[in-house]
C-alpha cells in the first residue's frame, strides 16, 4: 500500500473543520481565525476564500449532493455559500454565541440542517428558514450526530443525550448520562449510538431494543469517535493507543479491543467511508493507517511538524485530508 | 506543538469593587502580551484589539450536585476554543462575576490531564471595596469564599475609608484568608507583578508563605495606651475587695463564650511600653517590642510590686484574680500596657483617679468571625508517618472536603529526603516530593482556609501523624 503526498496548502490559522465537497472536487478547509478556503481536489488550487465568521468559524458542513456549503461561526451565525461561485447567499443568525456544531441531515430525505449555539439547537431549512426552534437543552450541547436514516439527530450535553426527530421535533428518547460527554457517533447501520465521554469512557447505546453498555479504562477523556462502514469496529481516542472496540453482535461487552499504538495521545480517528481503512493522529504528529481486522495491522505511517486537528476521507477514500495546528493542510494520496 | 502551559489570572470581586478597573489597566500596560480575556455576561472591558469573550455561567456537577466536584462547563468551552489559535497566547485572564463562587473556576484546571497540560492556573486575585466589603461579608456568603480562595486581595477605595476603620478591616480579611498577601490601593495601583505571574497554584512556590501569618497570634491579648505624669501610680487588676465603683475599669470587649484563662491561675503577664504617638506606625513599633518582652524571661511581681516601663515582664501574682501595684513612671508621656489574658479588667489610677486608655485593641485572632471561614496555620519540626499522613488527610478531605477550600504546605516525611509539597482546592489534590531538604531544618508548614475549621482538631490530627 502506497500513501504519498498529493499537495499540501496553508491557511492563516489553526485549521478547525475540513469537509470533502460531496462530489469529491473541492476540499473546504475552515481557518479558526474565520476564513473558509474552497481548495481543488486535484492540485491543491485555490477556487474561492470564503470570509467565513467574524470571531472565527469553528464548524462546516456540505448539503449532501450539493454545492451549498453552511458555515457556523464564534458570530452566532450559520451562513450558506455557493461553493461554485464562491457567492455567500444566506445568513441564519441563532441569537446566541457560538455556532459549535453543524449537521446535514443524511441523503434521501427532506434536507434540514441541525445546527447548535450554547444550549440552543435549531432546524434549519436550505435557505437559512428556521424549520424548528427547540427549547433550551438542559446544558451546552456538545456534539451533534444524525441517524444514518435521518430520522432522527441526537444531540449531547453535559448530563444526557436526546433524540429528536427529524419531522416533528418531538423528543423520541431521552438518555441520562452523569457526566460531560464530548463526541457522539452513529453507527452506520444505526444499531449502535456512542458517546465519548469525560470521565473517561465510552457509552453505547442500542436504541432499538434499549441496551446501553459502558467501556472504560482510557487514560483521558475521549473526544473523538469514528465507526467503520461496517458498522463492526468503533475507533477511540483517549490514549496514546487508539482503542478499537468490536460492535458486532452484542457488542464490545467482554471482549478484548484491539490497541493501535502511537507515542502520544490520540488526536484524531477516522475510518475510510467505503472501504475499511482507519487513519489515527497523534499529537507529536504521525499519522498511521491501519487495518485493525489485520494480524499486523499497520499500514502506512507518515509524521508532520505539527499535530493533526482534523482529519477527513474524500468521498472515494482515495485521498485523506490532514489539517493541522499550524494551520497547513496536507492531502495524500491512498494506493492500495 | 509549544507545550508550555498558558498562564491563567482569574479576578474576583463584588460589583463595583474595581476588578474592572484592573482588568483594563492589566491589558493597557501588557499591550505588547497576546492577551485573551474571559469576562461575565455583564462585563465591560473596552479596549481595542484584545481578544475578549463574553461567558455566561454554567456548572457541571460531576458528582450529584456536590460543589467539591463542580466545574465550569462555559471555561471548558471557551479555553478549549483559545487552544485553536497557531500562535499560542501569553496569558488568559477571567473576570468572574460579583456573585461567583470561585471554587469551580479553580477546579476547572484541574479537571484533567489535558487542562493542566495546556493551562496553569497562576493566581486569584479578589478586589474588595473597603467601604462595602463589610457588609457584604455581614450578609453574604460568596464575599467570604472570594477572599478565601484568594491569594492576593486588593483592599481597594481606601481613599473612602478612615485609617482606622482600614486598619480593623484588614485584620477582618486576614483572619479569613491569612495567606494571600494584601495590598492596599486606590484604583487597584499596585504594580502587576504582585498579581501577575505570583504561582498561587505553582506547587514550587508552596512554601513561599509568610512565616509571620502562621504564628498572627501575639503573645498578649489586650493592650490600651494612657497618657501618664511622671510620678508613681497605681496599676490594678480584677477588683479588690470592697471595691464597688467600676467605672471604667473594664475593656470594654466582650469575650466569647468558652474563653479559657491563659497560663496559670492567678498570674498575668504583663509589659508597659513607651509610646511615641498614636500614630500607626508607633503603634506598630511598641507592638513588636512587647512581643520580644513577652518572649523573654520574666519577672515575678507580688502585690505592692513595683513596675517600671519596659523590659523584663512583669508576671504579675494575683490573690483570687486581684491585685494591686505601683507603676513608676520617670517621664511623662503614651504608654502602652499589655496584657497577656485580655479577660483580666486593669485599670491606672493617678492620685487615687482612674485613668481611661486613649486607644485600645484586643489582639485576638478571629479564629472564629460570624462567617465561620477562617485560615489554620500549622509550623512544626519533625518527620512525619507517610502512611498515617495519607490515612488523616485522605480522611480530613473525605468528611471536611466540603468545608476545607484551600490548604497548601510543604511536609518533611520520614525517611524521604525530599520535601513533600502539596495543595488542594476543596477535595482536589495534587502533591510531589520536589527537592532534597539538604542542610534546611526539616519544618513542616500546613495551611488551611476553610469554613469552621477546629485548630485544635487540626493540630491534634498533624500531630498524631509525627512519626516517634
Amino acid at each position: 500500500m502506497q500513501l504519498t503526498k498529493h499537495w499540501a496548502g496553508q491557511l492563516d490559522d489553526y485549521v478547525i473543520d475540513l469537509a470533502w465537497s460531496p462530489d469529491g472536487a473541492v476540499l473546504a478547509a475552515a481557518s479558526a481565525s474565520g476564513p473558509i478556503t474552497l481548495l481543488a481536489a486535484g492540485d491543491g488550487a485555490r477556487r474561492h476564500e470564503l470570509p467565513g465568521h467574524e470571531g472565527g468559524s469553528n464548524a462546516i458542513a456540505w448539503r449532501p449532493g450539493s454545492q451549498v456549503l453552511a458555515s457556523g461561526g464564534q458570530d452566532g451565525a450559520v451562513k450558506f455559500w455557493d461553493a461554485a461561485e464562491g457567492q455567500h447567499t444566506g445568513t441564519a443568525s441563532l441569537g446566541r454565541p457560538w455556532v459549535e456544531h453543524l449537521a446535514w441531515r443524511p441523503e434521501g430525505a427532506a434536507p434540514v440542517l441541525a445546527a447548535a449555539a450554547g444550549r440552543k439547537l435549531v432546524f434549519l431549512n436550505p435557505d437559512g428558514g428556521v424549520r424548528h426552534e427547540f427549547s433550551d437543552a438542559p446544558k451546552t450541547i456538545t456534539a451533534l450526530a444524525w441517524h444514518p436514516r435521518g430520522g432522527c439527530a441526537a444531540v449531547a450535553y453535559f448530563g444526557g443525550v436526546c433524540l429528536w426527530d427529524a419531522d416533528d421535533a418531538v423528543a423520541q428518547k431521552e438518555y441520562a448520562y452523569g457526566n460531560g460527554i464530548h463526541a457522539l457517533a452513529w453507527s452506520p447501520d444505526g444499531r449502535w449510538l456512542v458517546s465519548g465521554n469525560q470521565d473517561p469512557s465510552v457509552h453505547l447505546w442500542m436504541p432499538e431494543i434499549d441496551t446501553e453498555l459502558q467501556m472504560s479504562g482510557y487514560e483521558g477523556k475521549v473526544r473523538h469517535l469514528s465507526f467503520d462502514t461496517a458498522s463492526r469496529w468503533l475507533a477511540t481516542s483517549g490514549s496514546p493507543d487508539a482503542c478499537i472496540w468490536d460492535c458486532s453482535g452484542a457488542g464490545p461487552e467482554g471482549r478484548e479491543p484491539v490497541m493501535l499504538p502511537h507515542k502520544a495521545p490520540i488526536c484524531g480517528v477516522a475510518f475510510q467511508r467505503l472501504h475499511s481503512l482507519l487513519a489515527t493522529a497523534a499529537q507529536d504528529g504521525i499519522v498511521v493507517l491501519w487495518s485493525p481486522e489485520r494480524r499486523q495491522p499497520m499500514r502506512a505511517t507518515v509524521g508532520m511538524p505539527a499535530a493533526a486537528a482534523c482529519l477527513a476521507w474524500s468521498p472515494d477514500d482515495t485521498l485523506l485530508a490532514i489539517g493541522s495546528e499550524a494551520g497547513f493542510v496536507y492531502v495524500l494520496r491512498c494506493e492500495p | 506543538m509549544d507545550t508550555n502551559p498558558i498562564p491563567v489570572t482569574v479576578l474576583t470581586g463584588f460589583l463595583g469593587s474595581g476588578k474592572t478597573t484592573l482588568l483594563n489597566r492589566i491589558l493597557s500596560e501588557r499591550h505588547g502580551r497576546k492577551l485573551a480575556v474571559i469576562e461575565n455576561e455583564f462585563g465591560e472591558v473596552g479596549v481595542d484589539n484584545q481578544l475578549v469573550i463574553q461567558s455566561e455561567e454554567e456548572l457541571f456537577e460531576m458528582n450529584n450536585g456536590c460543589i467539591c466536584c463542580s466545574v465550569r462547563g462555559d471555561l471548558i468551552r471557551i479555553l478549549g476554543r483559545l487552544l485553536k489559535r497557531k500562535d499560542r497566547l501569553d496569558g488568559i485572564l477571567i473576570e468572574t462575576t460579583g456573585l461567583a463562587n470561585p471554587a469551580p473556576v479553580a477546579q476547572t484546571f484541574f479537571t484533567d490531564d489535558e487542562m493542566r497540560r495546556n493551562f496553569r492556573l497562576d493566581g486569584i486575585v479578589t478586589v474588595v471595596d473597603a467601604k462595602h466589603v463589610g457588609a457584604h461579608l455581614d450578609s453574604g456568603d460568596e464575599s467570604v469564599k472570594q477572599l478565601a480562595f484568594a491569594d492576593v486581595i486588593l483592599l481597594n477605595k481606601t481613599d473612602l475609608v478612615p485609617a482606622q476603620e482600614l486598619e480593623a478591616l484588614e485584620s477582618r480579611v486576614r483572619g479569613i484568608n491569612a495567606f494571600a498577601s494584601v495590598h492596599r490601593t486606590l484604583n487597584c495601583d499596585v504594580p502587576l507583578d504582585r498579581v501577575l505571574d505570583i504561582g498561587g497554584f505553582n506547587l514550587d512556590r508552596a512554601t513561599e508563605i509568610d512565616p509571620k501569618f502562621l504564628e498572627p497570634e501575639y503573645p498578649f491579648e489586650w493592650a490600651g495606651a494612657y497618657a501618664l505624669p511622671a510620678g508613681v501610680h497605681e496599676l490594678v487588676i480584677g477588683h479588690p475587695v470592697g471595691e464597688t465603683d467600676d467605672q471604667g475599669h473594664d475593656h470594654g470587649h466582650d469575650h466569647a463564650e468558652g474563653h479559657h484563662h491563659h497560663g496559670i491561675e492567678n498570674e498575668l503577664d504583663v509589659a508597659v511600653m513607651p509610646l511615641g504617638s498614636l500614630a500607626e506606625e508607633a503603634i506598630a513599633a511598641a507592638r513588636e517590642s512587647a512581643v520580644r518582652v513577652f518572649s523573654d524571661g520574666e519577672r515575678r511581681m507580688k502585690a505592692g510590686e513595683r513596675i517600671v516601663p519596659g523590659a523584663p515582664l512583669n508576671r504579675l501574682l494575683l490573690d483570687e484574680g486581684s491585685a494591686a501595684f505601683s507603676l513608676e513612671i520617670d517621664k511623662p508621656g503614651l504608654f502602652l500596657v499589655f496584657e497577656g489574658c485580655g479577660d483580666e479588667p486593669l485599670h491606672i489610677r493617678v492620685s487615687g483617679d482612674t485613668v481611661k486608655p486613649s486607644w485600645q485593641a484586643d489582639f485576638h485572632l478571629e479564629h472564629e468571625h460570624n462567617e465561620g471561614v477562617s485560615s489554620v496555620g500549622i509550623q512544626q519540626p519533625g518527620e512525619l508517618d507517610g502512611k498515617r499522613l495519607n490515612e488523616w488527610i485522605s480522611g480530613l478531605l473525605r468528611t471536611r472536603g466540603n468545608d476545607i477550600y484551600r490548604m497548601k504546605g510543604v511536609l518533611s516525611v520520614k525517611g524521604a529526603a525530599k520535601r513533600l509539597v502539596f495543595q488542594g482546592i476543596h477535595m482536589l489534590f495534587d502533591a510531589k516530593f520536589d527537592r532534597e531538604w539538604g542542610s534546611e531544618a526539616r519544618i513542616n508548614t500546613l495551611v488551611f482556609i476553610g469554613k469552621n475549621l477546629d485548630r485544635a482538631a487540626l493540630n491534634e490530627g498533624f500531630n498524631g501523624c509525627l512519626s516517634a
